[in-house]
This record gives C-alpha cells, structure tokens and sequence, in this order.
C-alpha cells in the first residue's frame, strides 16, 4: 500500500549513488508526466481540427499508443526508488531489524532478477522491430499510418536497465544492512507504519487550498 | 505434469510471494515468467540440454507483454483521469462544492454530513481516484462537522466512506481497469457506473438522516443560510458542473448536430478545461510540475501492476486455467447465484487484506471467464442466460459489483486505505477513530450491493440505452 | 504432437477453417497429432508472428495490414481496387502470391511458413444521414477508414478519422464519423448496422489480408506422414471456411440489411471507374515505389497479382 516514502540520505559513497540515479529518476518520470499532458493537448488539437478545419490529426490513435510506453514505464525506477510500487505490508510491516532486512534483501533480489530477465526480453521485442537494412529502420509499425514501432518499444528495455541499476543498489544495501544489523540504512525507502505513510501521502495534497 | 497443475502450483506460489511482501507487480511478472520457463520446458521432457531454449522462449514471451499490452488508447484513459483529479485541487474546485452544498443541504437531519455526500459525489464526477477524493475532503468537511458538534470518528466516516463514490461515478480508473482486463467497452462500462454510484450517494444520505432522527447528540442541522446566501455559493461552484456539462454535450450534442468527439476525447476535453481553471487560479509551473509527478508515479504503480499481471495472464493462458476453473465452476451443484454470492463474498475477505486494484488484476482472469461460463457464456442471449441478461451486460454487471466490493475494501479494516489517508489528514484522529466512525456504511454499502445483486436493471437501464 | 495455436476474439467464420483443420488432422492422424487453438490467450493478435518467430506456439493467423512492416510483401492484396470479383478467387490468388519466393523470403524472417488464407469480402461502408448519390458526395465525410482504405477514400475528399474499432459504434451514433468500412461480418458484431441508415454494395475499395502461418522449425520438426496429413488437410478446411463465409454470414448479411431497413447504395460503373482512376493508380505506384526501395521486387508481385485476377475474371 506504500504511497510516499522516506529515504535517508548523508554523504556516503552509497549515498551520492542514491542521489545521481534519483536525479537521472526524476528526469525520466518527468518525462512521463509530460506525455500524460500531451496526450490531454493532443485530444484538444484532434478534437479542434475535425470540428472547426475538418482536419483531424492523422493517425490520432497510433500516436496514443506510441505515447503510452512514455507514460507507463519511464517512470519505473522513480516509483520504485520512493517506494511506490504497492505490497501487502501486513508481514513485512510487523518485522524489524534483521529479519525486516532479510526478506527485503531476499524479495529485492528477486524483483533484479526478473528485471535482468525483462531487459533481455524487451532487448528483444525491440531488435524484432528494428532492421538497419529498411526504410526508418522499421520492421514493424502501426496500424493506420505505419508509424516504425522501434522507437516506443526501445523506450521499456531503457526504463528497465535503470530500474536494474536501482535495484542493485537497494540490493547491496540491503545486505549491508543485513549484515551489520543497521537500524536506518541510507537510499532505501525505510518501511514507514501504515499511519505515517498515509500521514505523508496526505501532506502531498496539504496546503494548497488553504 | 499436466499444464493445468503447474498453473495451480505457480499461482499459490504467486499468493506466496505477495504475502511474504514482494510488490504485486512483480510478483505476478515474476510467477508468470517462472511459470512459463516450466511450461515450456515440460513440453519438451525437462531434457537439461532443453532448459535454455525454454528459457529464452519464455523470457521473450514474457518480453513482448510490457510494450503490447500498454499500447493501447483505452489505457491512456488512467493518467487523463488521474491528472484531472490533481488539476482540479489547484483549480479550487473542491472548497467550492463543498461550501454549496452546505448552504442548500445542511438544514436536514445530519445536514453537514449529508452535504459532505452530496460534494464528494459531485466532486466524483470529475476526479478518477477514491483515495485521492477522501484526502482532498478530509481536509475541508471534518472541520466543519466538528465546529457544529459531530462525533470526531462519525465525522471522519463519512468522508472515508463518500470517498469511494470517485470509482463508480465516471470518471472512474479502477472501471476502466476493469474493463481493460475483461475486454469490454470502455464507454458502456463508465456510462453504467453513474447509477450505482448516485444510488450509493443516496443510500449514504438516507442512512445518515436514519441516524440523524434516531441518535441522540447526532451532529444538528445547519440552518439559517438566505436565500440569497444560497444564490451566492453556487457560481464559485458552477465550473465543476460547467465541466460535467461540456464532457456531456460534447459527447451527446444536445443541438441535434453531430457529437464534437468520443467519449475519450470527452475526459480529454475535461481535464484540459479544468486545467484552464487551474492556471487562472494560480497554478504555475511548479505547482504543475508537482503535479505531473504526482500523475506519473500514480500511473507507473498502476501500470507496472497492469503488465506484470498480464504476463502471469499469459502464463494462465499456455497453462489453460481459466478454462479449467470455468468448467469446474459450472459443474458445481449449486445454484448460479449462491455461487455468484460466494465469489463476492471472496472478494470482501481478500479485499480486507489486499489493495483494490491489485485485487482486481490478480483475480479477474480467472473469474471474470468463469462467472460468464456461469451465465451462459459471452455470446449468451438474454432470454437463455443464467441471470437473464446477455453476455455483454453481465459483463457490465459484474463490473459494477466487483468495483463496488473493490470500493468496499477501501474502508475495511485492517487494510482500508481510504480510512488511512482520512487519518493522514488529520493529527487528532487515529485509524481506529476512522474505521470505527465508517462502520455505519458499511450497512449501507451491503444494502446497495444486495439491491444491485437483485435488481440488475438500477446498473444495466442507462447502458442498454447507448 | 501438440501444437498451440493463437488466434483471437471469438470463434467466429473468419476462425472456421482453423477449427476445422485442426479437426481433421486430428481425425486422421488418430488422435496422434493435435491442436490446442486458444483464442487471445497464447498472445494478442499484432504480436502473434512474435510469438512464431520465438518459438511460442505453432500456428497462429494475423492480418497484415496490422502491421505493414512485418510483412510488406503480402500487403500488395490490401491494395485498393484489385478487382477480386468471390472470395473463392480472393483465396486462389491468396495461396498462389504464398508460393512466390520473394513473399516465401519475406514471412522467412519470422521463421514462418504460409499456410492458407482467411479471405474476406471487401470492405464497404455503412453510414447515417444524407446517402451519397455519387461517389463526389464523400467528398468532406468522416470516414472511418484505416490504411490503404483510408488513403484511398482521401483520394476522393473524404476525411479519414482515427478510432479503436470498439469506439467505432458510438463515433457513428453520434456522428463523429458519418461512415465506417467493415466487411460485413465485423458490420454485424461492432453493431454498426443497428444505427446505420445506407450501405455501399458496391464501393469496394479493398480488403484485409490474414494469413494462417505456422513456425518453420515445428513444420519441418513433423513426421513425414504428419506433414502429410497436415498439408493434404488444407484444402479442405480452406472449402469448408468458404462455404461457412457464403452460406452463413453473406446469407445474414441481406436479411439483416433489409430487416433494419437500411437503404442499399449500388454506384454506377462510370462512377467506379473515376473512383478507381483517383484512388487506385497513386496507390499502387506508391507501394510498388515503397516497396522497391525496400528490396522486394514490388513491380514483379503486383503483376503477379493483376495478372492472376484479370487471367481470372
Ligand atoms: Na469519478
Ligand atoms: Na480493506
């Protein structure tokens, strides 16, 4: 249910490593939010120029759907860096310490895996798309205005290689922390209880209509 | 082993993962790519020299899933539903409503309350999001309520439970969620939600004036608002309706004419005026930036639950479990609906423990075919079905009802989300105080899903009407 | 053997001969060679030569103007104006272009080999409001209309619109669009026919082309006797696919018209001709440039085709 998050941070190496990937995070996610925005221009000029000029965008449809990667996975690293993506805290929320910094290391190791995994598999739904030898290097395209797909699908191997580089990181510190028994290690999103973390998620809505 | 069996094996392991703590999505990518490296390598005799290319065939699956499945226009609906709710927070939107809503409502029995319900409804005909709704309300109702004198916990209830009429009445994500997973028209499905949802409005409201009338030291009557007063709260509040009314017209032009776009330019079209709204209101770009942040991490936690769940679904699929869950539910010797009723039931213990959205994508798969199956299948005509109505609207039916379970989760102990931000919002209030105070409703939403399980004409008469 | 097959939607006449192969092979193999046909579980319907060329399952049918890219060389029978007069030629000229080496080279790259096609009428239009009465009244009309049909409807004036097919009943009720192109069968189950007031019999500006393939290395991994089978199924199922289209969906398709009371819109042969002359020459002179600079021999496989029709009608 993890909404926002706390990470500690301090001048350590790790630290410093936390603070570049979440700049290089934040960029990408941005990039996601602006493509929600354009989707929202993009109707407008549609919707306009059918109605008032009888010239809607060509291929209107094919262009959502190469917009869609853009919003739905360049953010991937950014959510999970905060802690965004959702679980069942019930377990993991009642542990502390070592055994908390166990299943973390244990279920983080796994989540790298798959990923890894998913890098390889994307790598290769993009390379079936893409062929140097055709015209805009396209072996694939869309529907109406066969737009090449390469590009939108280049986007979710990229997105998972930083998440992996992300991952890594929590991994090793992590088992750091397994290791030696730390209580608040730095660059990992520390397990706020159910309370603070709706606390937090509150604030991100406070003060604005007051 | 039979396909069929390694399905079975790997979706228990998937519970596993996702109780252990492992996020959903990546349990459920996980377990479907496991499962089909095993698939594979079991139709060719689990030969070790075999394993590589079971590997490889399944990691390239399991890699198409992410692009393909997220390229797709009625998708693109979350992010557009989700921005909007951010935008009309800035725009001011919500103050506004609510204090309408009090100067017309609150001379009733549990007048503030019930005008707190009437706000968050209308407020629902712009915002996509329950949690969102029930934060943004806390902070304005709760004050007010208690400043006449209600019950802190009841006060806090009330806004947790109005919270959850943002999913039914459209624009609603976790329908358009729905209707992704099941396959079924995105429109019929937001259209069908609008009933329900003013129906849940107002079994809310009689509750509430029921309570009212018979306790005592229930919260007053706010009266003593002038007619003029009246008058004069309802154009702050007009531009809410204004937007309600152009995505409207827009979709069905009342001059006669042809319609200016679908219904998916039509959320479009809302959250561009609400974020002309926003902008003269005095949102600049920092306050927008924040917001596409917002919107974007929002997005990626749906979406990535969205394609990790459908690469399980693809493992389902070479496994042919939901047709096997489907033939064995059918084969039950119980009557459809007490099997319909024991699936919903299901469904209020899962969602107690689990998050709404997770839950849907988790089950539907399986579910979703089964409880067609039960009715007859997706082609079936009215006259021969199960439940008396055809494919495509038992679809929209059970759509209604599961969302509304999924909503009733929302307020459940011990995981109840909507109750954990109304608790955020305020300092002097702890998640027991809220869940206590939303106890009430949850009568009234039992009563609303019991009537929608008995007269299926209340979700299906408007969207038998497109 | 078990082979996995991926389709999508719902079992339907244009699945019949899918089914119906998968039938007979069994019947004469004695239950030694079967196919599981899955309808959108194995794999979603632009992704499925994907899915062949890893290795995924066995066969599976796609369209190829989902994806022109993937498989340039069949696109030539989505051409507009081809001239195909029955389904019956639409499936010969189909199956004689599968055999071309250029198009045997193409489908190569996804490790595929072609099995039959799945022919469809081509595609006509059903519309609300004001009928046109010659082919200039498209002119400034919302079309719903993708592809090649798309371009050769703007070739005549109309305004190509953009939508999901599921959006495409609603686009029409309300009159975002005032014309769809379907063939028919799809004309019945999007539900356009329930609110449309005229259709075009004869307008024919081109059709889909969807092709049954199966992945090379599990056709050429069959017993001799298995390939047998499987091979001298194919002909019969394509009959029985052929059969079922005339016999069960055109035959609705009059009644269903006529039921609705909409107004059937037959255009004279002068009128096609200039439609064909505005449309169908810039068309294939683009594909065929296109798919030169591509590599294929784009001149050769469209003489092939015009060749094969007009030695036919
Ligand atoms: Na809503
Ligand atoms: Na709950």
């Amino acid at each position: 249910m993890a909404g926002a998050s706390l990470v500690l941070s301090d001048d350590s190496f790790v630290s410093r490593l936390d603070q570049s990937l979440l700049w290089l995070e934040r960029k990408m996610a941005l990039v996601s939010g602006l493509a929600v925005f354009s989707l929202m221009i993009l109707a407008v000029i549609s919707v306009g120029g059918r109605n008032f000029f009888s010239q809607p965008i060509p291929g209107y449809v094919d262009w959502i759907e190469q917009a869609m990667p853009l919003i739905a996975i360049m953010g991937i690293a950014y959510t999970q860096r905060e802690g965004g993506h959702i679980r069942m805290d019930l377990l993991v929320g009642n542990l502390r310490g070592r055994p908390m910094w166990a299943a973390e290391f244990v279920t983080t190791l796994a989540i790298l895996i798959l990923m890894v995994l998913l890098v390889w598999g994307s790598w290769a739904h993009f390379q079936r798309s893409f062929d140097f030898n055709e015209p805009w290097w396209s072996r694939d395209s869309s529907m109406d205005i066969r737009l090449p797909l390469w590009p939108a699908k280049l986007v979710v191997p990229v997105a998972f290689f930083v998440i992996c580089l992300r991952l890594a990181l929590q991994v090793f510190v992590y088992g750091r922390a397994l290791i030696r028994g730390e209580e608040q290690p730095v660059g990992v999103p520390l397990h706020a209880d159910a309370a603070t973390q709706a606390a937090m998620e509150a604030a991100q809505v406070s003060g604005r209509d007051d | 082993m039979e396909p069929i069996q390694i399905g079975l094996i790997v979706s228990g392991g998937m519970l596993v993962l996702v109780i252990l703590g492992m996020r959903v999505a990546f349990a459920a990518g996980l377990s479907g790519l496991v499962g089909l490296i095993w698939i594979f390598w079991s139709r060719r005799g689990y030969d070790p020299e075999d394993f590589l290319w079971a590997l490889t065939v399944a990691v390239k699956t399991a890699g198409q899933v992410p692009h393909s499945k997220i390229s797709s226009q009625a998708l693109s609906l979350i992010p557009t539903f989700i921005l909007i709710g951010y935008l009309a927070y800035h725009a001011g939107l919500t103050k506004a409503l609510f204090e309408a809503a009090k100067r017309w409502f609150a001379w009733v029995p549990g007048g503030l309350a019930v005008s707190t319900v009437f706000a968050t409804a209308g407020f629902a005909a712009v915002s996509g999001a329950s949690v969102a709704t029930s934060a943004v309300f806390a902070r304005i109702a709760i004050p007010e309520m208690l400043a006449v004198g209600y019950d802190k916990r009841f006060a806090a209830g009330v806004v947790a439970a109005a919270g959850t009429l943002a999913s039914l009445i459209p624009p609603s994500a976790i329908l358009v969620i729905y209707a992704i997973i099941v396959e079924q028209d995105v429109g019929r499905l937001l259209l069908a939600g609008f009933i329900p949802g003013v129906f849940s409005a107002v079994v809310y409201t009689l509750l509430i004036v029921g309570m009212a009338m018979t306790l005592k030291n229930f919260g007053p009557p706010v009266t003593g608002f002038t007619w003029k007063e009246r008058f004069t709260s309802l154009p702050p509040a007009l531009p809410i309706v204004a937007v309600v009314v152009i995505i409207i017209f827009f979709v069905y032009n009342p001059f006669g004419g042809d319609a200016w776009g679908t219904p998916t330019e039509g959320g479009a079209i809302g959250a561009f005026i609400v974020f002309l709204m926003a902008l003269y209101r005095g949102m600049r770009w920092p306050q927008l930036k924040e917001a596409l942040l917002e919107t974007a991490k929002l997005s990626v936690m749906i979406f990535t639950i969205i394609w990790g769940v459908l690469i399980y679904v693809r493992f389902l699929g070479f496994a042919d479990l939901p047709g096997a869950f489907a033939d064995w539910l059918t084969t039950l010797e119980m009557s459809p609906m007490l099997i319909l009723i024991c699936i919903l039931l299901a469904y209020a213990v899962l969602g107690m423990f689990m998050d709404a959205i997770g839950m849907l994508l988790l089950t539907l798969p399986v579910v979703f075919p089964a409880v067609m199956a039960l009715n007859g299948g997706m082609n079936v005509t009215a006259e021969a079905s199960t439940f008396g109505m055809s494919g495509t609207m038992c679809a929209v039916w059970f759509g209604i009802l599961v969302v509304k379970m999924a909503e009733f989760c929302l307020i459940t102990p011990p995981i109840g989300l909507n109750c954990f931000v109304v608790a955020g919002v305020r300092d002097d209030l702890s998640v027991q105080d809220v869940f206590k105070g939303v106890t009430p409703f949850f009568i009234a939403d039992a009563i609303t899903i019991a009537l929608l399980v008995a007269f299926p004409w209340i979700v299906l008469w408007l969207p038998s009407q497109m | 053997t078990e082979w996995n097959v991926s389709v999508w939607g719902a079992r339907r006449a244009f699945t019949e001969h899918v089914e119906r192969l998968a039938e007979l092979v069994a019947e004469r193999s004695g239950g030694e060679f079967t196919m599981n046909i899955s309808y959108g579980g194995l794999s979603g319907n632009r992704e499925n030569l994907d899915g062949i060329s890893i290795g995924a399952f066995e066969m599976a049918q796609f369209c190829a103007g989902y994806h022109a890219d993937k498989n340039p060389s069949i696109t030539v029978l989505e051409l507009p104006f081809l001239g195909m007069s029955s389904l019956e030629q639409e499936a010969e000229v189909s199956m004689a272009l599968y055999q071309h080496p250029a198009v045997v080279a193409d489908l190569a790259r996804w490790n595929a080999t072609l099995l039959m096609p799945s022919p469809l009428p081509q595609y006509n239009f059903v519309g609300r409001g004001d009928a046109p009465s010659s082919v200039e009244d498209f002119a400034g009309m919302a079309v719903r209309a993708t592809g090649g049909i798309g371009a050769a409807m703007s070739a005549i004036g109309a305004v190509p619109t953009s939508m999901t097919a599921t959006e495409v009943r609603q686009a029409l009720d309300s009159g975002v669009v005032q014309a769809v192109s379907f063939a028919p069968h799809a004309h019945m189950s999007f539900g356009t026919i329930e609110s449309g007031e005229w259709w075009t019999t004869n307008l024919n500006p081109g059709t889909v082309n969807c092709p049954v393939v199966v992945n090379t290395d599990a056709l050429d991994a069959l017993s001799d006797a298995e390939r047998e089978i499987l091979m001298g199924a194919v002909d019969e199922a394509m009959q029985h696919y052929l059969d079922y289209y005339n016999d069960q969906t055109m035959a609705a398709w009059g009644p269903a018209l006529d039921e609705r009371g909409i107004e059937q819109i037959t255009f004279g042969d002068a009128e096609l001709a200039a439609f064909r002359e505005a449309a169908a020459a810039p068309a294939a002179a683009a594909w065929i440039e296109e798919n030169t600079a591509r590599g294929l021999p784009a001149q050769e496989l469209y003489d092939f085709v015009t060749g094969l029709i007009a030695e036919g009608n």
